[in-house]
């Protein structure tokens, strides 16, 4: 199947170390290479999506690949307002920012435990999460909306973090756990010393040494979030309350949907992870170093 | 109480939750409104369909300025949201389902309010296609109404047919003829595929055993008198899998599972293909892949699928009901808005101005004067076969959901040469015997 | 830099003998560290979910009232064709999942973390395939395996043999077509995991390794691979229960044709919860899953009491 992909997955073939000399840097032109030919087969389909965006249904239909004959600008302005983006986007933003917030700090601490504090019961402890997280959410769907119907929590932007905070909970703890483990003991032994408690070497010790592990958790759970459909369409069933998804069952059509707006849609809903990206490029590329020398 | 869960798992959820109620305690809950009630919809027509609806159905109702008022909202995933919500202890008052079987399963768990004193109230029974309303009763009382008819009709490309001067078929051996001149004249005979919607291997299967055994030995299956092996029944399937063979599917069996609805339809339009079997809901859409929308010179008609003996058949089918809540604490104004919903005026308003299917209800052909003609004349064909109780039987709507869901599904194994014809038939049997014992195959109106 | 801050840990709090606050300090505080996210999660997953357990023994129709059947419905499982069909079609997509992707993105991670000067470009560009909706990328790809107007219909152009069939379409090669998709956007997101990873293995083991002239690819063996261990080792474990779990493309593409080539048990469990109306059956077969899933997470949780840093 993947012709694109076996070449690529094969290490470089490189060249034999030049002896007798220091190298401080090694060429990176193979590296430049083998990225630009992974870049081409990962932006290619994106392109033909924004193709796509530009074209009406009927020309989507009998021309699905190629560059639009002529450009439908239109449809962004039309997807924007057919999709209620206005509201579905700014609901999905507080899903988003509340799930992150929660995840990155409780799982944050809960990550700590168990990579650096040798938490007793850590072996049952992973058990349960990760069993947990294996089952299909549909099959305990129903006792679950009963509870949160009972608390109030249903058509609640809150009780649905919760939920979202629960299930991407495993995941995430493990994921840092995992970044933490990699930070020598030395800097916290050295904080305890110095009469740090738990809490202070947590915050100010691991945080800052694992921001590059944090920063792709919380985009991993935002995306997640933001792209989750089950829960949001059940949980979330008043107009005002309505989630980015159910912005792309505006362009239903019987058996199928309006692509043109689908794709258009799809492609401005890139521009704020693409955002994101640029914000946070200092702390993406450069955490380790900015972290190392406090504590 | 009529919730889905036992009381001591009950609890334990409830208790799990103990830490939380804080957290609950300062939020708000929301009060229901009295005079409000809520319904909750779906269309397959996207927002433009859901907002029409609104300003046909809704909106009116509202500005009638009675004691209540109804507050619509599209979802995005209907019946998963519903049935939750339901079987959760809330939901909307009126409760849309995709089918009497679905209402079948939500009336026997005690979720929905008996319809039988409103229908006497507002006259329901004459108003309605006498056959369409019984499909909503469960062990004799009525829990739903139907709100979409539905048939299945052979589209041709008009355009095409002339200019090769082909004939519209009448029966099956002259639409076998024809698709095979089709064919040969280097034309894909069929627009069908089913890459975006799996069950739609159901309407050629469901057409076939309805056309080619016969509507009344589809009856006689139904109500357990002749077994689904019956060698008709085993012909039509042969009969299918042969035009599958023959690659008339959009050119091949492997094309037929990745063809697009938008893909195959603009075959159809521009006359790559020249046939198609869909349903009536095909009328809403089919002129934007025909003339100047789609940026062709091409016309369609339509004609009944053909039958073995050549006179019109129709396979009857009801898309989506509507019941009330049990949870509601106001089922008399549902009902008050179900009468509204369904009057005829209403009714041909839904149809002319957002295309809708209409419900099985008598429609003045005066207000269906905005429609297009052709989609007028299936209107009128529809209303006499029901009307005659002379029809066939879609299998969304008469059969159990467990052997509709193998009769599209494993047919693609006769397909693939997995299984024979009556090896798929004697599967489908044995769904349907278990699922007969269930009580689970909707009531079949005697003919 | 940083070894100015290692100080060597002092003897002196080891040797005093404060066992209550010893107590506190290595049982009481890690659990406190824990609890609140552990609470959110057995409140959402735990109690609900042990219904599951209950009605797995029922034969609930997924509303009103369900009547136990003891043990019928794992019986049923047991005899069950279409299950053994299913599971077989997931070890297929495990193993098309632990090698492919894995070795792309740790290709691809190694080959950007020297990487200065575009970096967060490569980066972003590889990984926004995976910030889109299943739904979108799963037609995109559909339109662009379409065997008469997508990419094989250019390579049967260019004359390259064996293109000019419907991948999605055949069940000799639906899988592996599925799993190309999934891994379009898939790997690009594995890469930024392993490129995270590798941000934290300090760059003097890296300098001191080319001091001793070595090449890139002991480099990649004796630095990268050790030092991004711990997310190596957890992203194979979540790749291999997600690989039991999968179900969003091939339902979108597929809903597991043709012909049930595609099947797989997350499917069947949504059909048989959703479609045949089987509830109870629906969650035995979830329970099922979730069971071989533990033993997986048993091998790991026994890897690691044996003193493997995972």
């Amino acid at each position: 199947m993947a012709t694109t992909t076996t070449t690529t997955t094969t290490p470089p073939v490189l060249p034999p170390p030049k002896r007798g000399r220091m190298r401080r840097e090694q060429s990176l032109a193979p590296n430049y290479t083998v990225l630009g030919a992974l870049l081409v087969f990962a932006l290619g389909p994106l392109l033909i999506l924004s193709f796509n965006a530009l074209k009406d249904r009927a020309e989507l239909g009998s021309n699905p690949l190629g560059p639009p004959l002529q450009l439908n600008f239109a449809n962004f302005a039309e997807a924007w307002e057919v999709g209620n983006f206005a509201v579905t986007t700014r609901n999905s933003a507080v899903l988003v920012a509340g799930t992150v917030a929660a995840v990155l700090f409780l799982g944050g601490m809960a990550a700590y435990s168990l990579a650096k504090l040798n938490l007793p019961g850590a072996g049952p402890l992973t058990m349960y999460l990760l069993i947990g997280s294996s089952l299909p959410i549909q099959l305990y769907l129903v006792p679950l909306f009963f509870a949160w119907q009972r608390l109030g929590l249903v058509n609640n932007l809150f009780g649905l973090i919760l939920i979202y905070v629960a299930t991407n909970a495993p995941f995430a703890v493990f994921l840092l756990r995992s970044y933490m483990l990699q930070i020598p003991s030395d800097f916290e032994d050295a904080a305890r010393v110095d009469g740090a408690s738990e809490w202070q070497v947590f915050s100010r010790v691991v945080v800052p040494l694992s921001w590059p592990g944090f920063l792709t958790v919380g985009l991993v759970v935002a995306l997640s979030v933001w792209n989750e459909f089950l829960l949001a369409t059940v949980f979330l069933t008043e107009q005002h309350l309505f989630t980015i998804v159910t912005s792309y069952a505006n362009f239903a059509t019987r058996f199928s949907r309006d692509w043109s707006l689908t794709s258009a849609a799809a492609l401005m809903m890139i521009l704020p992870i693409v955002a994101i990206f640029l914000l946070l490029q200092r702390r993406f590329i450069d955490g380790l170093t900015q972290g190392g020398l406090k504590g | 109480m009529n919730v889905g869960i036992e009381r001591p798992l009950r609890w334990l959820a409830v208790a799990g939750l103990v830490a939380l109620s804080p957290l609950a305690a300062v939020l708000p809950t929301r009060a229901q409104e009295p005079a409000e009630i809520q319904m909750w919809f779906d269309t397959t027509g996207g927002s433009e369909t859901a907002d029409c609806i609104v300003a046909n159905a809704v909106d009116p109702f509202n500005a009638r300025g009675g004691a209540v008022s109804v507050r619509a909202t599209m979802q995005a995933n209907n019946w998963d949201a519903t049935r939750t919500a339901i079987a959760g202890g809330a939901g909307p008052d009126i409760v849309g389902t995709p089918g009497p079987s679905f209402v079948a399963q939500l009336a026997q768990a005690g979720q929905l309010v008996p319809l039988s004193a409103f229908a006497e109230q507002y006259g329901w029974a004459d108003r309605f296609v006498p056959w369409a309303l019984d499909l909503g009763r469960v062990n004799g009382e009525l829990y739903s109404v139907p709100s979409e008819i539905e048939t299945l009709v052979l589209y041709y490309n008009a355009t095409l047919f002339e200019e090769n001067g082909w004939e519209v078929p009448r029966t099956m051996d002259e639409l076998m003829t024809l698709a095979q001149t089709i064919d040969e004249a280097g034309i894909i005979p069929f627009a069908h595929a089913n890459a975006e919607w799996r069950a739609a291997n159901e309407w050629f299967v469901g057409e076939f055993l309805n056309h080619g055994a016969g509507p009344e030995k589809v009856y006689q299956a139904l109500t357990g008198e002749l077994p689904w092996t019956d060698a008709d029944f085993v012909a039509a399937i042969e009969m299918l899998n042969q035009m599958q063979q023959n690659g008339w599917f959009m050119g091949g069996l492997d094309r037929y599972y990745t063809a697009t609805t938008d893909e195959r339809l603009a075959a159809f339009g521009e006359g790559e293909a020249a046939m198609n079997i869909e349903g009536s809901w095909f009328m809403q859409d089919v002129n934007a892949f025909f003339g100047e929308e789609a940026g062709n010179e091409n016309d369609w008609g339509w004609a009944p699928v053909p039958s073995t003996d050549g006179e019109p058949s129709y396979t009857l089918g009801i898309g989506q009901t509507y019941s009330i809540n049990g949870n509601s604490a106001n089922p008399e104004a549902v009902a008050e808005f179900i009468d509204y919903l369904f009057s005829p005026d209403t009714q041909a308003a839904l149809v002319t101005q957002c295309g809708l299917p209409p419900a099985p209800v008598e429609l003045d052909p005066a207000d269906l004067a905005d429609l297009d003609p052709r989609h007028a004349e299936l209107l009128g064909a529809l209303n006499e076969a029901s009307a005659a109780n002379d029809y066939g039987y879609t299998t969304w709507t008469f059969w159990p959901p467990e052997t509709e869901t193998y009769l599209y599904e494993e047919v693609e194994k006769v397909w693939a040469g997995e299984v024979t014809a009556e090896q798929y038939l004697q599967g489908h049997q044995e769904r349907f015997d278990a699922e007969r014992e269930a009580g689970a195959v909707p009531p079949i109106p005697a003919r | 830099m940083r070894t100015s801050v290692a100080l060597p840990a002092s003897p002196a709090s080891r040797t005093r003998p404060q066992s209550r606050q010893v107590f506190f300090r290595k049982k009481v505080v890690p659990w406190l560290f824990v609890l609140p996210i552990l609470l959110i999660n057995v409140a959402v997953v735990l109690g609900p979910a042990l219904s599951a357990v209950y009605y797995s023994m029922t034969n609930w129709s997924g509303l009103g009232p369900a009547e136990w059947v003891g043990l019928a419905n794992f019986q049923r499982l047991a005899a069950d064709g279409a299950f053994r069909h299913a599971f077989t079609n997931n070890v297929v997509w495990l193993a098309m999942f632990l090698t492919i992707p894995v070795g792309m993105a740790l290709g691809a991670a190694s080959l950007l973390a020297p990487v200065k000067r575009g970096s967060l470009f490569f980066r972003m560009a590889l990984f926004i395939p995976y910030v889109l909706p299943s739904v979108i990328t799963a037609n995109l790809w559909r339109a662009l395996l379409s065997p008469d107007r997508g990419i094989p219909a250019a390579l049967t152009d260019l004359g390259l043999p064996g293109f000019d069939r419907a991948f999605l379409g055949s069940p000799q090669t639906v899988l592996p077509a599925i799993g190309f998709v999934d891994n379009w956007h898939w790997w690009g997101f594995l890469m930024v995991l392993f490129l995270a990873a590798m941000q934290n293995i300090p760059r003097e083991l890296y300098e001191s390794a080319r001091l001793d002239g070595a090449g890139r690819w002991r480099e990649f063996m004796d630095i990268t691979l050790p030092g991004i261990r711990p997310t190596l080792v957890f992203m194979i474990l979540m790749t291999t229960i997600w690989s039991f779990l999968t179900f969003d493309y091939i339902w979108i593409l597929t809903q597991g044709g043709p012909a049930g080539a595609s099947e797989v048990l997350a499917v069947l469990v949504f059909k048989e919860a959703f479609r045949n109306y089987n509830a109870g059956y629906a969650s035995a077969l979830g329970l099922t899953l979730s069971f071989f899933v533990g033993i997986v997470i048993s091998v790991f949780v026994v890897l690691r009491r044996r003193g493997w840093e995972i």
